[in-house]
């Protein structure tokens, strides 16, 4: 078990520690090894304790794609798929993602070809200032992906809205959004 | 004016067609940088430490034992950046970091850099600052007549930021005509519209790195970097030519990064004191503090309408809640009354509004800046006149048109005016009048109508010098590169250049590469604010596309041996008119331009017309545009009477912007102003208490903490998902307005407007309540039936 | 960005070392299931927790299953995620009420990382509390959060704040059961109407050391019927501002009333439940529908803790227990 870290409460603060364990924090930092699969790839990264999946994608392993708009899981612009499913980064503490599967907007390409829904999204406009965009992609792609392994036939607006209720959009209205993921549908791979 | 201007007629090649936008292609794929995904080496991370008094006099601030702290790099306090600023230069009442006085909860007293994020964080508890709290001021009618608590002490007028009285005719007479002829109505009412801020989905951020040749270079998540480069220039007391500002890729605006902020000053001078480049990114929290949302407007309106329904007279009185410092207050001021005289005839209109100083984040400009509240209210008062006259609403706004080439009350020149063609259209599209007969007890249709700015007349500061401009460069790969101050933040402007420059160059699309918003690059445009960036950079871009079609044909005339007028560039190719069979690639009619003229280039630029556009008094110019687009708006509304809630099914919005260069784009800006729009109507609200932590609807707040935001996080400030948001239905009305390039006018502030009020009205077509103070909740909605039943039955008994 | 202070993190691979482990921790330590409700709350430093000990790896916690001898009754892992809960097809045959809450909490995002027992476990909320360092600075704090004096009811030393999950209420109504390990006694079963105490700052009644392992539904009899109503500003990722469960014990024809029960939830910090055994042997129709619902105004007593208006979160509870009733006769 990791040595209990201790600390005065952030709003009361206590003289400052006089030795910090790693750079400057005042509370020891426990970083473990992290391996997880990330768009196909395999990585080891050491990872903090107390970083969330989202920080090591976009400040250590560099993958900015992944947008950070909240702070806290109210938005979805940082939305990722784990295991197959959208989940926001910035609720997910990295050391969980331990042994699991993530992909980000960075692994949505097929062959080096954009997807169906990078394609019909540019076609529709529904990316204006394209910072909600990625996460939107990647619970819709993991919408159709369901979709097509139930075997479903049709597609119905609700359930595009439903699937995108987590992902904030303060450009489009969501509009074109919801008739670029139907034309993503009807345009199967 | 100085630019040429082109009312080309179809058929086009390029404009109006049916492509994306340039740049999604990098924001679908996560490529496109935004400025907190540049990380440089050596970079540091600043925080910056807030008041959590909404008023009180600074004592000391003491960062020893921050800067003693493993990791913290630096320390900054405002005495080292002591020069006020402000977006408008007549108003310079904020510092970047506070040295006396700290004015709102949140307002920036010091900052750190540290190696960290988390460091910055952790070091700002280690910042001692003493405060003497002084009372808070937090509701505009009280701050306005306290003298004893004067938030800028230095101010002449007390707590008032700004007062604008303007009058048109013969005000008094023909409100009284309401009253005394036979017929006719005198309508007044109160209003209030609430305030509510951008909530971009990115947060602001900023980026600045001093190198060692002295050049200061900042990337901020900015809508104004020539703005912020005279800020900079002026608070760091650096000359101009050793800033570069670069606006990276921006996640959104809405007005919310039309101004400077103090992190791009922290970063600056975080940069210059360490030599190492300074990152420092807003939480949530701290862009809902930032603010410089929509002011909340107290407005008292009174309108006089004869029997046949024409606007004898406008009166309006308006108190607008300021927040800490003027931002654009001053303009808000007077777009507050200015903005109010179109898409109507007004017989006589007179305005008085009065912005007040308040102990609360900073209000400023928001998609459709100081005109969203006043269109709210006279677009109400105009429904109860229809009601009262037994006329139906879009009957009434028909017969008060102003029409195309007219002058309003005010002194402001109509060009172009597609208004009655929206209303056509809103009225067909939605089935207004077989719909309205059929609709049961709960559901209603209501319509409003409005109209906007295509850009300012005038510069924030005075000066003569261009307010847009853009370079072309062509060369023999066939590429034509477009240089431009433009701000893109999403809503397209890059795209809509190379739509103009392509036309003219006969180029494709994707011919066109554009370098945007880097003030080494391009030349100087003011940035994305009012609407202005289709018309006047997309007249700069004519100008200079213009000068350089003219070479390329005349290289392919001398060629051809033939004359340039029938020498067309279009599809790739440059081809003879009187003989279509005769064509040579475009790459090769750049080729001959280039042996022929030498490197290829060109510059051109707006300004506006000086001229005829405005009335000659004093503020006449405030509000003055080159060019106006129009909207109108029918809603489809749900009122469930025992819970209150109320749905919007459908809104039909038509916009009048004179052309789509780009119709996906101008869709797309329609679409996303009605979203917002409704969301303000029914959701939300910038919510700072006067007294308390209060809550919606709550009309007992505790007595104890004055000056907090109700909700700083996405979660408490509900912003519309999927599925709150209503079906829209985006129709392009054209009326080309003669100084637009290619006639095109605003699209992206105008068709927020009518949204409000015709949700609110259609309400009233629903079950009868009027609810004339925003948000429209549950509450206010139930306790309006509630008192309509008590009416009824006072009336009955 | 908002981060997490620095915070010890296992990973025990087992239920027992898990418990070891909380209990070892003491007030320090916080389980991790999903994540979804702990993650803010660290962030917003609201939550002081210093170690976490997560679930993740640990074996058994995930699943859905009918009892083999007990037909009907269904046992769900604590940490089953409520996506998969709201698309089990047992959980829909036998618990429509239960599929439907859950189908409806939070965002797809979170109904994907965010578990039963999590949800079961959702820290109490306020909007003294969940706000940011700046905020609660300002405030001068709150019994919850670094200060001493209550603001929702002035004068209180008892927390108050709301319990905002919304499977508590309709499983309160459906009877369900959580499996607790971990503790003094090693394990116990109790009702989740007994998981809750008044007290916001500690709300539920487990021990250092305790872990909730399953949930457990009996089966309802053909003749009782459950259904769960909210209120929340947007229809997606807000907690609920008001919420209802209901059941109703009919008789056969299904035509009148032999019991029943109503749950509020989203007032203070326990679910408030109310007995509808003084409308037995009343049919079942418009007049009751509009009788329940005025008992629940009565009872739902809102306090200003959650960031909307109490009176309409009130009056909302009633007409959303009116809607349960009309629902049922809509349905049966």
């Amino acid at each position: 078990m990791a040595n209990l870290p201790d600390s005065p409460s952030p709003l009361a603060p206590a003289a400052p520690p006089v030795s910090p364990a790693i750079q400057s924090p005042d509370r020891p930092v426990q970083t473990s090894l992290l391996r997880f699969e990330l768009n196909g790839e395999a990585k080891t990264v050491a990872a903090p304790a107390h970083w969330t999946l989202l920080e090591i994608l976009r400040y250590e392993l560099r993958l900015t794609g992944t947008k950070q708009g909240c702070d806290k899981g109210d938005c979805g612009a940082c939305t990722v798929q784990l295991d197959g499913k959208p989940v926001n980064s910035c609720l997910v503490l990295a050391l969980d993602v331990q042994g699991r599967t993530v992909k980000t907007v960075e692994g949505l390409a097929v062959g080096g070809q954009p997807h169906p829904l990078q394609k019909s999204f540019d076609k529709r406009g529904a990316a204006q200032c394209g910072f909600c965009t990625p996460g939107m992609l990647m619970s819709a792609e993991a919408l159709l992906r369901q979709k097509r392994a139930r075997g479903d036939e049709g597609i119905e607006t609700l359930e595009i809205a439903e699937a995108l209720s987590g992902n904030l959009c303060r450009c489009t209205g969501y509009t074109k959004i919801l008739s670029a993921v139907v034309d993503a549908w009807r345009d199967k791979p | 004016m100085s630019a040429p201007t082109t009312l080309s007629s179809p058929p086009f090649d390029v404009v109006g067609g049916d492509h994306a936008k340039l740049d999604a292609p990098d924001r679908l794929t996560g490529v496109a940088a935004f400025t907190d995904d540049i990380t440089l080496p050596r970079m540091l991370h600043a925080k910056i430490l807030r008041s959590p008094h909404a008023h009180a006099r600074i004592l000391s601030i003491d960062t020893t034992r921050a800067a003693a702290l493993p990791g913290v790099v630096d320390v900054v306090v405002g005495s080292e950046m002591p020069l006020t600023y402000g977006v408008i230069p007549w108003t310079p009442d904020e510092q970047a970091l506070a040295t006396d006085k700290v004015r709102y909860v949140g307002d920036a007293v010091a900052a750190v850099a540290a190696i960290d994020e988390e460091t910055a964080n952790r070091a700002l508890a280690f910042i001692d600052v003493h405060y003497e709290v002084l009372p808070a001021l937090c509701d505009p009618r009280e701050a306005m007549a306290n003298t004893d608590v004067l938030i800028h002490e230095d101010n002449r007028h007390g707590n008032i930021s700004k007062r604008v009285k303007l009058a048109f005719g013969e005000v008094d007479s023909a409100l009284a005509a309401g009253d005394s002829e036979p017929g006719a109505h005198r309508i007044a009412g109160h209003y209030e519209f609430h305030g509510t801020t951008h909530a971009a989905i990115e947060p602001h951020c900023a980026l600045a790195h001093f190198d060692t040749t002295g050049l200061l270079t900042v990337w901020s998540a900015t809508q104004v970097p020539h703005y912020l480069h005279r800020e900079l220039a002026r608070v760091l007391e650096l000359p101009t030519y050793r800033i570069r500002v670069i606006q990276p890729a921006v996640g959104g605006a809405f007005g919310g990064k039309s101004e400077p902020f103090d992190l791009e000053f922290v970063a600056a001078r975080l940069a210059i004191k360490t030599g190492r480049p300074v990152k420092c990114l807003y939480t949530r929290e701290e862009v809902f503090l930032a603010h410089r949302g929509r002011h909340p407007f107290s407005m008292d309106y009174e309108t006089s309408v004869d029997a046949d329904g024409r606007i004898l007279a406008v009166s309006g009185e308006t108190v607008l809640d300021g927040g800490a410092y003027s931002s654009f207050g001053l303009v808000t001021t007077y777009y507050s009354g200015q903005l109010l005289c179109s898409p109507y005839s007004f017989g006589a209109y007179r305005f008085h509004s009065t912005r007040v100083y308040t102990n609360k984040p900073a209000c400023g400009p928001k998609r459709g800046h100081g005109s969203v509240q006043p269109r709210f209210a006279i677009e109400v008062q105009l429904d109860k006149a229809a009601h009262l006259l037994d006329m139906d609403p879009i009957a009434l706004r028909r017969r008060n048109l102003l029409g195309a080439n007219s002058t309003t009350i005010n002194g402001f020149h109509i060009g172009s005016n597609g208004f009655a063609a929206c209303l056509d259209a809103v009225e067909a599209s939605s089935d207004w009048q077989t719909r309205r007969a059929k609709l049961p007890r709960g559901r209603g249709l209501g319509v409003a109508g409005s109209t906007y700015i295509s850009g300012t007349n005038y510069c924030i500061y005075p000066t003569d010098l261009p307010q847009a401009a853009v370079q072309i460069c062509l060369d023999r790969s066939g590429r034509v590169r477009l240089f431009t101050g433009a701000s893109d933040i999403g809503q397209g402007s890059n795209t809509t250049l190379a739509v103009i420059a392509a036309e003219h160059l006969g180029v494709e699309l994707a011919d066109v590469r554009v370098i945007a918003a880097d003030t080494d690059l391009c030349p100087v445009d003011l940035g994305a604010y009012s609407s202005r960036q289709t018309l006047m950079a997309g007249n700069a871009a004519i100008m200079a596309a213009q000068e350089l079609g003219k070479k390329v044909r005349k290289a392919v005339a001398d060629h051809w041996q033939c004359s340039p007028k029938v020498v067309t560039l279009a599809g790739r190719r440059a081809q003879r008119l009187d003989d279509p069979a005769v064509f040579i690639p475009i790459q090769d009619a750049f080729v001959l331009a280039e042996t022929a003229f030498g490197t290829l280039g060109s510059v051109g630029h707006y300004n506006t017309p000086r001229s005829g556009v405005h009335g000659d008094y004093r503020g006449g110019t405030i509000g003055a545009s080159p060019a106006y687009s129009f909207s109108a708006h029918v809603a489809d509304v749900e009122v469930d009477v025992e819970t209150g809630d109320v749905t919007v099914h459908h809104i039909w919005a038509a916009h009048d912007c004179g052309r789509a260069l780009s119709p996906v784009l101008v869709e797309g800006q329609i679409e996303g102003s009605v979203y917002m729009g409704v969301a303000e109507a029914l959701m939300e609200h910038h919510h700072v208490m006067p007294t308390g932590l209060g809550l919606e609807g709550e009309k007992e707040p505790g007595p104890w903490v004055s000056g907090l935001l109700a909700g700083s996080s996405l979660l408490d400030y509900p912003i519309p998902t999927t599925l709150d948001t209503p079906e829209i239905s985006a129709l392009i009305i054209e009326d080309p307005d003669p100084r637009g390039p290619f006639g095109a006018k605003e699209a992206g502030e105008g068709p927020l407007h009518p949204a409000i009020p015709a949700v609110v009205n259609a309400i009233y077509d629903a079950v009868g309540i009027r609810i004339d103070c925003l948000p429209v909740t549950p509450e206010k909605v139930l306790a309006a039936l509630d008192a309509l039943a008590a009416q009824k039955g006072s009336d009955d008994a | 960005m908002l981060r997490i202070r620095p915070i010890a993190h296992e990973r025990p691979s087992s239920v027992t070392a898990a418990t070891d482990a909380l209990q070892k921790l003491g007030e320090h330590g916080r389980v991790l299931g999903g994540g979804t409700d702990l993650l803010p709350n660290l962030k917003l430093g609201t939550d002081k927790g210093r170690a976490l000990v997560s679930l993740a790896a640990l074996p058994g916690l995930v699943g859905i299953a009918e009892d083999a001898e007990r037909a009907g009754t269904v046992r769900i892992g604590a940490m089953t995620t409520l996506d998969v809960i709201a698309n089990d097809p047992i959980v829909q045959r036998l618990l429509p009420s239960l599929a439907e809450t859950v189908r409806r909490i939070a965002s797809p995002q979170i109904r994907n990382q965010a578990t039963i027992a999590g949800n079961l476990c959702l820290d109490t909320r306020c909007r003294y509390i969940n706000q940011s360092d700046l905020f609660r600075e300002a405030l001068g704090g709150c019994l919850k959060s670094h200060g001493d004096a209550c603001h929702v009811v002035v004068g209180s030393q008892n927390c108050v704040a709301a319990l905002s999950c919304d499977t508590a209420p309709v499983l309160i109504a459906l009877g369900a059961r959580v499996h607790v390990v971990g503790g003094d006694d090693g394990g116990r079963t109790l009702a989740v109407a007994d998981l809750y105490c008044t007290d916001g700052l500690a709300h539920t009644t487990l021990t250092q050391g305790e872990l909730i392992t399953a949930v457990e539904i009996p089966a309802l009899p053909p003749t009782h019927w459950v259904t769960y109503r909210k209120w929340s500003r947007r229809k997606a990722i807000d907690f609920p501002l008001v919420s209802v469960a209901l059941r109703l014990d009919t008789c056969r024809e299904r035509d009148h009333l032999k019991g029943g029960m109503l749950v509020i939830g989203a007032l203070g910090p326990k679910p408030r439940i109310v007995d509808l055994k003084k409308f037995k042997g009343r049919d079942i129709d418009a007049a009751l529908a509009a009788e329940i619902g005025r008992v629940a105004e009565i009872r739902a007593k809102t306090l200003p803790n959650l960031p909307y208006d109490p009176a309409y979160r009130r009056r909302r509870a009633g007409v959303e227990a009116k809607r349960a009733v009309l629902a049922f006769m809509a349905n049966r």
